[in-house]
């Protein structure tokens, strides 16, 4: 009677989903409902309009003679995603699992034949996704209005600053998820990360020139303090493939330039990947352990 | 089907299930039954693979906490309220927790699953249109997926009206007969008695009885708690009713509470019909020695 | 003057027997002649051969030789002919006067820094330089004590070396009223004037170069309409009296000092109509002018996306710098060291210059601010005190500290100068039509690759459940 029943259960001559099948159900849930969802929506055209701004008033500024104003917007756009893209993709990372927890749903989906790990990375995914759609857009559009007002603007440099502005929101989406895997509620992940955002965007800053000031500090030591922000290696790495060159940073620029040279991209590349790796890593070993309830 | 062997779980120090042991057969619907906080529900999510625990528990060839993936491939799971992406269409949600599960639903195979639990029609409603007890039948749907051996059920009736509730539960007793493995949680005698093979009563986290549902009427002779909603201006009237007849009802947050002998569990019903107060719903709970429910049923 | 009645001396002719009437247009035979056919020393011989005021016309080419132009000649090279060094010494020697040199391509000289090795050395004065290429040469054209030469339209090319070790691709050497137009000097070092008064420099581009053009000592030079870009700096002016630099475009000139204009004690100078964008620093002030009765004047110019607009060191007093527009410079007017520019005007009656980070208003529409600019913004105070800081640039902490410099004015350092007369709107400069660099093409291409990108992930996420709502409905 045993052995009948389940060898005639179906469910047995199917194999159990693999990682990646799950990781890719979860991750299109997760895409779909973020496309949909409020602050996509908002921060996209948020990010677009100030992008479209940024483009506009610096191709405007330069128009009639033609004046070459790469870096110009190049630094206009690098600032606008400095400012907006960390904001929304930290908060796309902490509202993910807490308010999921939150509302019952979290439980509901880990009682599937699924695992933590792909559940994590499945949303992971799915984010970052939607965070790619934005910035696509955002600047997809900014560099067809260059285009427009005969902005002498190389593509390369677009791209490579899409590509670099992606990187930096997988890694604050990270962030953003470890947080919400911590958070008991989602109001809470919220605010932290908003904490988050503004120690990342003005307080280390703010800090790190109080103290070269204050404390006299070294150039060598003022460069490695920086790049313990993200946003910084963010910002010096666009730069510094924009330009070829750091020299528009002064002193520290040119020290990271003769001390580093050409192994300045590895140093950035591996800021930037440590920033997705560390968070989301710590994120699934706590997720593991934690209740989703 | 289920092996459950001397399963601990702990809040802080307090135990929510105690060393408790269960072995469900292929074919039997065993009922968990015990008062709010007996540690049903607790005991669930172990088996659900969603809280960790002391002990073992096996489902089917699967031990659900070494090879959980596997193991939940046997079960489909019905949560007391569905909780999911509010604006996903009930054919999507469907779709989404089939792929979980290794299927690619087609189009005739989605209206046949939501057909077969009485939403003919509704897959492209969003969840958030669906009223409470087509949540729940969407919820049983997508439990059904794939067609588990093993139908977990925690307290699906607990947020549905009476009407509600009782097709649902006639929906469960169909499922029954059709040689599934049922292990669910209830503190509803009705819903007991219509779906279980075999009751499992819990208090405090520890299995004090394992019995037929026919046994449990009759050790529940001790008596039982009737829950009842009214409307708040005849609260008070009622409870002086039933006083004078003899019914020891107090008033709670949204209605009154009467312990009720066995024998007697439908008298509150007549004295109240008597004076044309309407009760809005009820609910019969296992008096437990004393008063444990300072609330009514949720 | 250079040019005499021709004989052509048909060097096809000797040989073939063919007499063609422009050498362009000798039979095609001849032009596919493989590069080791031409002996050395052919064009050397014909020089010897021929008489003072002969036109030397070389058909299509390789010729291995050095020459010496040691009487008035026209050599013509139609474009087609390729004088090549062999690299070793210089390769082309005029020293005489009168001898226009034409249409070659001059390649490969030796590198030896330390004898200077020339494609092209003139003597004698009165050569003229025109319209010849030269590639893989250390030095290009070197004038030596070789007054009212004209040099034109030559395309100018170093040896990819180590810029250490680069020669210059122009030098003038003590030659007066040479006039300098419409070359093109690439991957050389500098197109230098030593002691040369009176030069015309005009329509030259310089590009990938260290200095784009640079006058040490050389008095009442014009350089008009040059497009410098890229070089280490543009146009640097040293120890020179009255030179005017006029319409000339000076861009993303970047190199370690990396001016637009670099002047040190140079007197009498005259800047005006040039567009500098783009530079390290736009225009850099050091002991100019050196002599304080002969005030230099900096006017009509846009200095626009430079790190730093102008940079005055304090040995710089009595400019007049007016009309202007500075435009988004990151650091509009930079002070090197302590100290103010009390001792320079930025405006004369009532015209100042247009100011972007302007922050006040005209409310009687005169055209003219109607307060004073003394813009100094809280970071550029800060940079001053610790130019390390200059890192933060482009942060929103940037941002965040000038906001509250802009909301606690007690926080604002001390101005460096005032513009009195702002001007409310750019001053109209005139300027040539700038080469676009970059593709409209390649950035509307970019524009699709990223709006594409954006489609297919909203595609990803939105198909199946479309399909599904689609078919669903049906």
């Amino acid at each position: 009677m045993t052995t009948l029943t389940l060898t005639t259960s179906p469910i047995l001559t199917r194999p159990v989903p693999g990682a990646l099948a799950n990781i890719a159900a979860v991750a299109g849930r997760e895409l779909r409902d973020a496309l949909r969802s409020r602050w996509f929506i908002l921060y996209t055209l948020a990010f677009t309009a100030l992008g479209l701004g940024v483009s506009y008033v610096s191709a405007a500024s330069s128009g009639g003679a033609g004046l070459s104003n790469f870096g110009r917007t190049t630094a206009g756009l690098i600032n606008l995603v400095l400012l907006v893209v960390p904001l929304m993709a930290l908060s796309a990372g902490a509202s993910s699992v807490a308010s999921d927890r939150e509302r019952g749903m979290l439980a509901y989906l880990l009682a599937q034949p699924v695992s933590r790990l792909e559940v994590l990375l499945g949303k992971y995914v799915g984010l970052a996704g939607a965070l790619l759609a934005c910035l696509t857009l955002g600047l997809g559009l900014c560099t067809a209005i260059l285009a427009w007002k005969g902005q002498d603007t190389g593509v390369a440099a677009v791209l490579t600053l899409a590509g670099l502005a992606f990187t930096l929101a997988l890694g604050m989406l990270s962030v953003g998820m470890l947080v919400s895997v911590l958070a008991r509620r989602a109001s809470v992940a919220v605010g932290t990360v908003i904490f988050i955002w503004l120690v990342f965007v003005f307080v280390s800053d703010l800090a790190l020139m109080a103290g070269t000031i204050a404390l006299r500090l070294p150039i060598d030591q003022l460069f490695l303090l920086s790049l313990l922000n993200p946003l910084q290696v963010f910002k010096m790495w666009s730069l510094h493939a924009g330009d070829a060159s750091l020299d528009v940073l002064g002193p520290a620029g040119l020290y990271a330039m003769e001390e580093y040279g050409p192994r300045l991209h590895l140093i950035f590349a591996a800021c930037l990947s440590a920033w997705i790796v560390l968070p989301l890593t710590l994120a699934a070993a706590v997720f593991a352990r934690r209740s989703p309830l | 089907m289920i092996r459950i062997e001397n399963v601990t779980k702990r809040f802080g120090r307090v135990p929510a299930v105690d060393g408790v042991s269960l072995d469900v057969p292929v074919g039997e619907s065993l009922a968990l039954w015990g008062s709010n906080g007996a540690g049903k529900t607790t005991l669930l999510r172990c088996v659900l693979g969603l809280l960790p625990y002391q002990g073992h528990i096996r489902i089917g060839e699967h031990d659900a906490r070494a090879d959980g993936k596997a193991a939940r491939m046997l079960l489909g799971y019905v949560p007391q309220e569905l909780g999911f992406y509010d604006d996903l269409r009930a054919g999507e949600a469907l779709r989404f927790f089939a792929r979980l599960k290794g299927l690619r639903l087609a189009r005739s195979e989605v209206h046949a699953a939501l057909a077969n639990v009485g939403l003919d029609g509704h897959h492209a409603k969003r969840i958030r249109e669906l009223s409470g007890g087509m949540k729940q039948r969407l919820a049983l749907a997508i439990a059904l997926v794939g067609d588990p051996p093993v139908l977990i059920l925690d307290e699906v009736t607990a947020s549905l009206d009476a009407c509600g509730r009782g097709e649902f539960v006639a929906m469960l007793a169909r499922l029954r007969g059709q040689g599934r493995t049922m292990l669910f949680a209830s503190h509803r005698l009705d819903e007991v008695t219509a779906l279980a093979t075999r009751v499992v009563m819990l208090e405090r986290g520890k299995a004090i009885a394992d019995l037929p549902p026919a046994d449990m009427t009759r050790r529940l002779g001790a008596g039982s708690e009737l829950h009842l909603l009214l409307d708040a201006a005849v609260r008070a009237q009622a409870v002086a009713l039933l006083r004078e007849r003899g019914f020891e009802a107090r008033l709670n947050g949204r209605g009154i509470l009467v312990p009720v002998p066995e024998s007697q569990k439908a008298g509150p019903f007549r004295v109240l019909a008597e004076a044309r107060i309407t009760i809005a719903d009820f609910d019969l709970v296992p008096a437990d020695g004393g008063h444990t429910h300072s609330e009514g049923t949720p | 003057m250079n040019t005499r009645t021709a004989i052509s001396v048909m060097l096809v002719l000797a040989v073939v027997g063919l007499a063609p009437a422009q050498p362009h247009e000798a039979p095609t035979a001849i032009q596919r002649a493989p590069e080791t056919v031409r002996s050395t020393g052919v064009i050397g011989r014909l020089i010897e051969r021929a008489a003072p005021g002969d036109t030397i016309i070389v058909p299509p080419g390789v010729y291995r030789e050095h020459l010496r132009l040691d009487k008035p000649l026209t050599l013509e090279g139609g474009g087609k002919a390729v004088i090549d060094g062999d690299g070793h010494g210089d390769i082309v020697e005029i020293s005489a006067p009168d001898v226009t040199f034409r249409g070659f391509i001059v390649r490969n000289t030796g590198d030896n820094l330390d004898k200077e090795n020339a494609a092209i050395r003139a003597l004698a004065p009165r050569a003229t330089i025109e319209h010849n290429t030269l590639t893989d040469i250390l030095f290009g054209i070197d004038l030596r004590e070789a007054p009212d030469s004209v040099i034109r339209g030559n395309v100018i090319g170093g040896k990819p070396l180590d810029p250490a070790r680069r020669g210059d691709g122009l030098r003038l050497w003590r030659s007066d009223r040479a006039l300098v137009e419409g070359n093109t000097l690439h991957d050389g070092r500098d197109a230098i004037l030593w002691y040369s008064k009176g030069v015309v420099a005009r329509g030259n581009t310089s590009r990938r170069c260290r200095y784009g053009l640079h006058l040490m000592f050389s008095d009442d030079v014009l350089i008009e309409g040059n497009t410098l870009e890229g070089n280490s700096v543009g146009v640097y002016l040293m120890y020179s009296t009255g030179v005017e630099v006029r319409g000339n475009r000076l861009l993303a000139n970047r190199g370690p000092s990396g001016y637009g204009v670099g002047l040190k004690e140079t007197d009498r100078f005259t800047l005006r109509d040039n567009y500098i964008a783009g530079n390290r620093v736009g225009i850099y002030l050091d002991g100019s002018p050196f002599t304080q009765a002969q005030p230099g004047r900096v006017t009509l110019n846009t200095l626009a996306f430079n790190d730093v607009g102008m940079t005055f060191l304090p040995s710089a007093k009595g400019n007049l710098v007016t009309e202007n527009n500075f435009i988004d410079n990151l650091n509009q007017v930079f002070v090197a060291g302590r100290g103010n520019l009390d001792a320079n005007r930025f405006w004369e009656g009532d015209r100042g210059n247009f100011w972007t980070d302007y922050s006040g208003y005209d409310q009687d529409r005169d055209g003219i601010g109607d307060f004073v600019h003394d813009s100094t913004t809280l970071f550029d105070g800060l940079l001053d005190r610790e130019p390390k800081l200059r890192l933060f640039l482009f942060s929103p902490a940037q941002q965040a500290v000038e906001f509250v410099g802009r909301a606690l004015p007690t926080m604002r350092p001390e101005p460096k100068f005032v513009d009195e007369v702002p001007l409310m709107r750019p001053v109209a400069v005139t300027l040539p039509p700038a080469p676009r660099t970059a593709s409209r093409v390649m950035l509307i291409a970019g524009a699709g690759v990223l709006v594409g990108v954006f489609l297919s992930v909203l595609a990803a996420a939105r198909l199946p459940a479309c399909v599904f709502e689609i078919g669903g409905r049906s």
